[in-house]
């Protein structure tokens, strides 16, 4: 299969999907890195060892596939070609499966998802409420998709786009077909990606590059991880489009090393795509060359800066630089570069498949197709998330997220990760698009979504952003590595009850100056969970400062763990949970804690029966009487 | 084209910065990381600007302008924002003096206050008063720092020479970063951690001396605060004069800027406008210069010996003295050694007294070995007029640059800054040498060829040239025949032989040799000193010739090209330096006039021996008067470098002790001899009658290189030096000029002792495991003629089987590598490697 064209590819298509016309029954096994943690390797080496007892091979396939998004409930196996859904797969249930389901066609009860509203069991992926409002055009192959092996990618109408291309459009057709769609890149900013691939091309030169930005550093965020690890032949067929329509030869997808199997499999991608002639010299016979490179990243989040990013692939510490020249005019080594994000590179191909009328009916006015979020936090359906632009923040996380855990109050979204804002409740309306998310004080970024509930303090989840950026941060210009610390020294303060009067006029100012001053987009953008907590959930920072209280009843050091003494029964759990020893009582008494050696734990409220519920927290002025109670308690004794 | 700056429209020039076009017109915008010859960085954010029709503030010393283009600089938010981030840099750096209320109260105590350890303020710091942080404050109208102040607690870093490194004032502005790599090419401090943690380091902590610094000082000179500081300057006082003059430390001739307080030297800095050095300078020039003025080894006072003891006496006594006992001898009996150290007129001067008031014919100085004296005699031989004269930018502006026999980035720091220039615009450096060095990570191509396998090499490349180009140009010239003639006894077998380099990597260095126009040939005495150097000679200017290449032979001494000028235009017959030498070991001489370093005479017999110098050296026990010489600094002249530039400088103080300058001391001496036409009372007096006897001289000119392609056959021999088993190691002797007419440098100042001790003999680990040797033992090296004591370095350049040692003329004879060769009745020939056995001392 060295030397492959046009008629080859299809030949080979042909030939795959022959082969598997046969509805040969499939147990995919989801081998995503959440599915991952959870052990699905030994599922899918059980499944293989237990065909291979009952010498069922001739009748059904293992495959480990992609990331199905739903890795809440992992590890997952759906059973094609009836798209039986399994959740929470264990070795014991193996051989049930075999038996019953491939053998007998019998459904297993036991495996299904139950719907937690209607509490009904539900048989078939699609009819999952998690998958049901999604629109996965982008991450819906990789439940079918082996990524180690190309074929899989071929039979599902893979690098079908890149022939297109190669043979039926110029480089201006493919870059009209891609400013028509209206995609805007899915890594931060939005710019127009048709415009950006124009802008690259217009420069003269003899060598251009692509670059494929996989260095997704968000807390939470993890979906071009798993396009990368469940469909890296879409984003590297979207790279050679592109690199066709700029007119670059060379190209290399930037992964950070934390991500192993993104690494592993886009490699394998990369050699399996050059052995069948989709990279190198001559791509599918036509006069087109282009070749990728990886490039593994030492994972600093301020490398997803377009320009540091270069400078990392260049050898050099990855500081931003002058803009302008931009990377378009002056990239890599000084050449022309063009930069997308992975989600971006992968929405090409399907761009040019489906036609741009198709794609631009999805989405928004100005943000068209879709979106992938990683959706995490106090929820219930954690997992990735792909939904079309407009859809409302509600729709996400009630009807595909399943709600808040534990009953709990919604509070806030924090999205487009450290560098984005928190969205309160009163907002959960919004129509989520670039523009949208923008004016709420936040930003799309690459598609974090944490959710927080009511036990979150708004306060600390600054703090903790701002910790973030403060590490990240490059360290070249004053505002951002100077400025960011002072905000945690000061969030931090905060927190500890030692907030001051003009705490919140300092944060804004600050805020400010780091806004303003910063060199690049981390710190520009670095105040933004300051700017929005303040924005909206002002009073919680005055809580904190004035009364030295903490709404949310999380910073340790202005709440208290009190047992209630009409509703302790005296059972003797949280004493002996205890790590300090800070309780004291005896049997069927009541209990007390000892606020001066309580290390607010928790451990106590956690082991509290529930129906007992005798463990609270407090703060503020109840605090400070519980306090005071326990000192003179102390003093008594 | 036009931009506007504040409403006031500018004309500038394309690639201008909007930062460099404000200074030009005196506006001011304030910055700390910018620095005039570093790319630009925006860092410290306070250059900001805005600019009509763009987003935010932008970077004046990053953003080009453009046509049309209109800047604000001064708007009220512009100077809230940076008031702002200044309080942001302030609240990392010491600044309780900077907002102090009392900070004009306090200047009675602030020199006695300084002499604490750690710099907490201002007027702890040594760099009160030069600080930029502190003129900006002054600009921004800083009085508070809203931001509670943290102090990083850092090390301060005392453990390498020269300076010390104070993180907890730095405020990572990255110009030491940038000077390091863009300037230097050293690269050894980077940013270490990232986020707020950031600082500048070296690689794994280590000292800078570990990290492969070179002392040359750029970094203290960009730093914009007090974390450099140079150590000698800590507890200084500001100065009261500043005044420039030349560096005598090497044949480039840096300008320096002396820093001077009640008339004595505070420091020196290289020039930001020397036309050589352009804000550059090395270990040498940076550090050593106070040092070396006021070495406790200077001479104040006129000696003579009375009754076999030396007593001080004045100058009329002792020129007296002298004058007398020198008309005694005269002719053959006498001798003369002068200085290529020496200004253009004490050269002259040297030459006249010895002609004139000693009669002799036998003056010299150690100008015979340098480069440029095998080229030149290579010349004379074959009737070829090259010309000397090159610029110093011709080495940036060149698209080849093969460099051998010079360590140039320690021989000649500002060449070296001209080879990366090139090498950064896209130039191929091709280097050949026995011993590598750190400036070979910019090689396209290093050759590590057998010491003196220079003849091999070219001869080969020539003969790769005639094979690639069948009817060069040069085929013209008649001598193009017989020397293409003589090359086809040359085979290839011999070349890889003899230099020890693949064909293979000889064919592709060869490639990039011819492919390219403007190649310049650098060579240095590693070449020229070899035992077959002047064979060399020949065969690098027939490649030069078919390459239509330049040569630019690589001198050690600062006034070596003037000297040797002196020497051409005022030709000498009589005996050469290792030739006078030899006669005053032997007797044949009967009285020497030492006016510069030689080698310890522990054995000569001498009737009289006078010396005159600003330092004292061992022949100073056998000397019957010593005359106190006043150093470059004390007295004003003229030196030519190694371009040929006219380099005129000035005294910059009072001569130290009774020290009279060389022309002083000849001209009296010369009339006190009875000789007239030494009347001078100032240098430009002897510069008037140098221009009288020779018209031509001090004519700057850049002679063009000799249109007519002269070749010269060449003979194949068996040039290779062999060790044997009595002598297994191969010494190469590297030629350095860590001295100062009798001062070692790397002797007598400590810091350049640590840095490159001239008794060190470097070595590989292997071959000092194999002998049991460790790095600071002294051992023995023996050669057929000598031996001498040295200390082992173990060095990862040395390649096994090999050793180096650098020669200085006024060594200790028990040091001195001079010993390790062998007198003959012809003189000395100081090869650059000997065969030798290391074992342990004693």
């Amino acid at each position: 299969m060295d030397d492959i064209n046009l008629t080859k590819l299809d030949e080979i298509r042909a030939k795959i999907s022959q082969l598997r016309e046969k509805q040969k029954t499939c147990i995919t096994v989801c081998g995503g890195t959440g599915c991952h943690a959870y052990g699905c390797l030994e599922v899918a080496e059980a499944f293989k060892e237990e065909i291979g007892k009952q010498n069922l091979q001739d009748l059904v396939d293992v495959k480990t596939t992609g990331c199905h998004g739903f890795c809440e409930r992992g590890p997952i196996v759906v059973i094609q070609p009836e798209g039986i859904f399994y959740q929470r797969i264990q070795l014991d249930n193996i051989k049930d499966v075999i038996s019953k389901t491939i053998i007998n066609k019998e459904i297993i009860d036991k495996l299904l998802y139950i719907d937690p509203r209607t509490k009904e069991k539900i048989v078939q992926e699609k009819e999952v409420p998690f998958y049901k409002k999604q629109k996965r055009i982008i991450f819906g192959n990789n439940g079918f998709i082996d990524p180690t092996d190309i074929k899989d990618y071929i039979a599902l109408e893979g690098y079908k786009a890149l022939t297109k291309v190669l043979f039926d459009m110029t480089s201006e057709d493919v870059m009209g077909e891609i400013k028509a769609s209206g995609l805007r890149g899915r890594g931060g900013a939005g710019f127009l990606t048709g415009k950006k691939w124009e802008i690259c091309h217009d420069v003269e030169s003899d060598k251009k590059y692509i670059v494929c930005n996989a260095d997704e550093g968000d807390p939470g965020a993890y979906m071009d991880r798993s396009l990368l690890e469940g469909n890296p032949h879409s984003v590297i067929e979207g790279m050679v489009i592109g690199a066709y329509a700029i007119g670059a030869s060379e190209g290399f997808i930037y992964v950070r090393m934390e991500y192993p199997l993104a690494v592993e499999n886009v490699t394998i991608a990369v050699e399996q795509a050059r052995k069948l002639g989709l990279l190198g010299k001559s791509i599918l016979g036509s006069e087109f060359q282009f070749d990728i490179h990886i490039f593994k990243g030492a994972g600093a989040f301020v490398s997803g800066e377009e320009t540091s990013l270069l400078a990392s692939i260049e050898g050099k510490r990855a500081f931003p630089r002058q803009r302008p020249p931009f990377p378009a005019q002056e990239g890599l080594w000084g050449k022309p570069t063009n930069i997308n994000n992975v989600e971006t590179w992968a929405n090409v191909p399907l761009i040019i498949n489906k036609g741009t009328e198709w794609y631009s009916k999805i989405g928004t006015r100005n943000s068209k197709g879709t979106k992938i979020f990683s959706l995490v936090g106090k929820i219930i359906n954690t997992g990735l998330v792909e939904v079309p632009m407009g859809i409302k923040l509600r729709e996400i996380i009630y009807d595909i997220g399943g709600g808040i855990k534990d009953g709990k109050k919604f509070k806030a979204v924090q999205t487009g990760g450290p560098s984005g804002g928190c969205i309160p409740a009163e907002m959960l309306d919004l129509p989520i698009d670039f523009e949208t998310l923008a004016q709420a004080g936040s930003m799309m970024g690459s598609g974090g979504m944490i959710v927080m509930d009511e036990d979150t303090c708004m306060v600390d989840v600054a703090r903790y952003f701002l910790n973030f950026t403060q590490e990240e941060s490059c360290g070249k210009c004053v505002p951002c590595r100077v400025g960011t610390k002072q905000f945690v020294d000061i969030l931090t303060r905060i927190t500890q009850g030692n907030g001051e009067e003009e705490d919140i006029k300092k944060l804004e100012d600050l805020a400010k100056t780091v806004k303003a001053g910063s060199f690049c987009g981390l710190g520009q953008t670095a105040p933004n969970p300051v700017i929005t907590t303040i924005r909206y959930f002002r009073d919680e920072y005055e809580a904190h400062i004035k009364e030295k209280s903490c709404p949310a009843l999380f910073c340790k050091d202005l709440i208290v763990y009190y047992i209630e003494p009409d509703k302790c029964v005296g059972c003797l759990l949280c004493l002996k949970s205890c790590p300090v020893d800070a309780i004291s009582g005896e049997r069927k008494k009541v209990h007390l804690i000892n606020q001066e050696l309580c290390i607010k734990c928790g451990a106590c409220l956690e082991v509290c029966p529930a129906k007992v519920g005798a463990v609270s927290k407090y703060t503020g002025k109840k605090r400070d009487r519980i306090l005071k109670k326990s000192s003179v308690e102390r003093a008594e004794k | 084209m036009n931009i506007v700056i504040d409403g006031q429209e500018i004309r500038c020039k394309a690639e201008q910065t909007i930062l460099e076009v404000a200074r030009e017109k005196g506006i001011y915008i304030p910055s700390l990381c910018d620095h005039l010859r570093l790319t630009p960085f925006s860092g410290c954010r306070l250059c900001i600007v805005e600019i009509l029709g763009r987003k935010g503030y932008s970077s004046s010393c990053s953003t080009c302008v453009e046509e049309g283009m209109e800047v604000k600089t001064k708007t009220r938010s512009l100077q809230k924002l940076r008031r702002e981030i200044l309080e942001l840099i302030l609240s990392e750096h010491p600044n309780a003096c900077l907002i102090c209320s009392e900070k004009d109260n306090c200047d009675e105590y602030k020199s006695t206050i300084r002499k604490v350890g750690e710099a907490t303020g201002c007027v702890l710091c040594s760099n009160n008063g030069r600080c930029e942080l502190q003129d900006v404050v002054k600009a921004l109208k800083i009085d508070k720092v809203r931001f509670p102040s943290v102090y990083r607690n850092f090390e301060v870093k005392k453990g390498d020479p020269f300076f010390d490194r104070n993180y907890n004032l730095c405020i990572l502005c990255a110009r030491c970063v940038r000077v390091c790599h863009e300037v230097r090419g050293a690269s050894t401090v980077s940013f270490v951690f990232r986020g707020s943690e950031s600082v500048i380091g070296t690689i794994l902590d280590k000292t800078l001396l570990d990290s492969g610094c070179q002392f040359c000082g750029a970094c203290v000179d960009v730093c914009p605060t007090g974390a450099l500081t140079e150590r000698a300057l800590k507890y200084e006082t500001l100065p009261d004069k500043e005044t420039t003059t030349i560096c005598p430390l090497c044949s480039m001739g840096c300008e320096l800027e002396i820093k001077l307080k009640d008339g004595r030297i505070l420091s020196s800095r290289p020039s930001g406008t020397g036309a050589v050095n352009q804000g550059q300078a090395c270990v040498k020039g940076r550090f050593l210069i106070k040092d070396l003025v006021y070495s406790p080894k200077r001479i104040h006072k006129p000696l003579i010996r009375v009754n076999k003891e030396l007593e001080e006496v004045g100058w009329e006594e002792a020129l007296g003295f002298v004058a007398q006992r020198l008309k005694k001898f005269k002719g053959k009996d006498i001798g003369l050694i002068s200085s290529p150290q020496a200004s253009c007129e004490e050269s002259f001067l040297f030459r006249k007294f010895a002609r004139e008031a000693l009669k002799t014919e036998n003056s010299d100085s150690t100008a015979h070995f340098s480069p440029l004296a095998t080229y030149m005699e290579m010349a004379r031989v074959n009737g070829l007029k090259p010309g000397l004269n090159f610029r110093i930018k011709d080495i940036s502006e060149a698209k080849v640059l093969f460099l051998v026999g010079s360590e140039i980035a320690v021989s000649h720091p500002m060449i070296w800054l001209e080879v990366l220039k090139a090498v950064r615009a896209g130039a191929k450096l091709i280097v050949a040498s026995s011993i590598e060095s750190f400036l070979t990570r910019y090689s396209s191509f290093y050759l590590r060829i057998k010491p003196g396998s220079e003849f091999y090499l070219f001869s080969f490349l020539c003969k790769a040239f005639l094979e690639k180009e069948q009817e060069p140009d040069a085929s013209k010239s008649d001598s193009f025949e017989p020397f293409k003639k003589s090359l086809e006894k040359l085979h290839s077998s011999q070349v890889f032989e003899f230099t020890g380099v693949r064909e293979e990597d000889l064919k592709e260095a060869s490639e990039f040799l011819f492919r390219e126009e403007s190649s310049i040939f650098l060579f240095g005495s590693g070449m020229t000193q070899s035992p077959f150097g002047s064979q060399s000679v020949s065969a690098l200017w027939n490649l030069a010739s078919l390459t239509e290449a330049r040569l630019f032979p690589l001198g050690l001494e600062n006034n070596l090209r003037g000297e040797f000028e002196i020497g051409e235009k005022f030709s000498r017959k009589g005996l050469t330096f290792d030739q006078i030498i030899g006669a005053a070991s032997s007797g044949e001489i009967k009285a020497l006039y030492l006016a510069g370093p030689v080698p310890e005479l522990k054995k000569a017999k001498m009737e009289f021996l006078v010396l005159q110098d600003s330092f004292k050296s061992e022949n100073i026990k056998m000397a019957d008067a010593v005359l106190p010489a006043a150093t470059f600094a004390e007295t004003d002249g003229t030196f030519i470098n190694n371009e040929g530039r006219i380099q005129k400088f000035g005294r910059v103080i009072k001569p130290v002790g009774e020290a009279k300058p060389d022309w002083w001391i000849i001209s009296r001496l010369a009339q006190k001899m009875g000789k007239k036409g030494f009347d001078f009372r100032t240098p430009s007096g002897i510069m008037e009658e140098m221009r009288k006897a020779s018209p031509s001289f001090l004519n700057v000119s850049y002679p063009e290189q000799q249109k007519e392609k002269k070749f010269l056959p060449l003979t194949f021999g068996r040039f290779s030096v062999e060790t044997s088993k009595a002598y297994p190691f191969l010494l190469c002797v590297e030629y350095n000029l860590d001295f100062y007419r009798n001062l070692s440098l790397s002797q007598e100042i400590r810091g350049l002792k640590i840095l490159r001790d001239s008794r060190w003999i470097k070595m590989n680990s292997e071959d000092a495991e194999r002998l049991k040797l460790k790095e600071g033992e002294t051992v023995v090296v023996e050669s057929l003629s000598g031996k001498i004591n040295s200390v082992v370095k173990i060095s990862g350049l040395i390649p096994r089987g090999m050793a180096a040692a650098s020669l200085l003329w006024n060594e200790e004879a028990d040091f001195s590598v001079f010993n390790l060769f062998s007198p003959t009745p012809q003189g000395i020939h100081f090869s650059n490697v000997l065969p030798v056995k290391i074992k342990r001392g004693k």
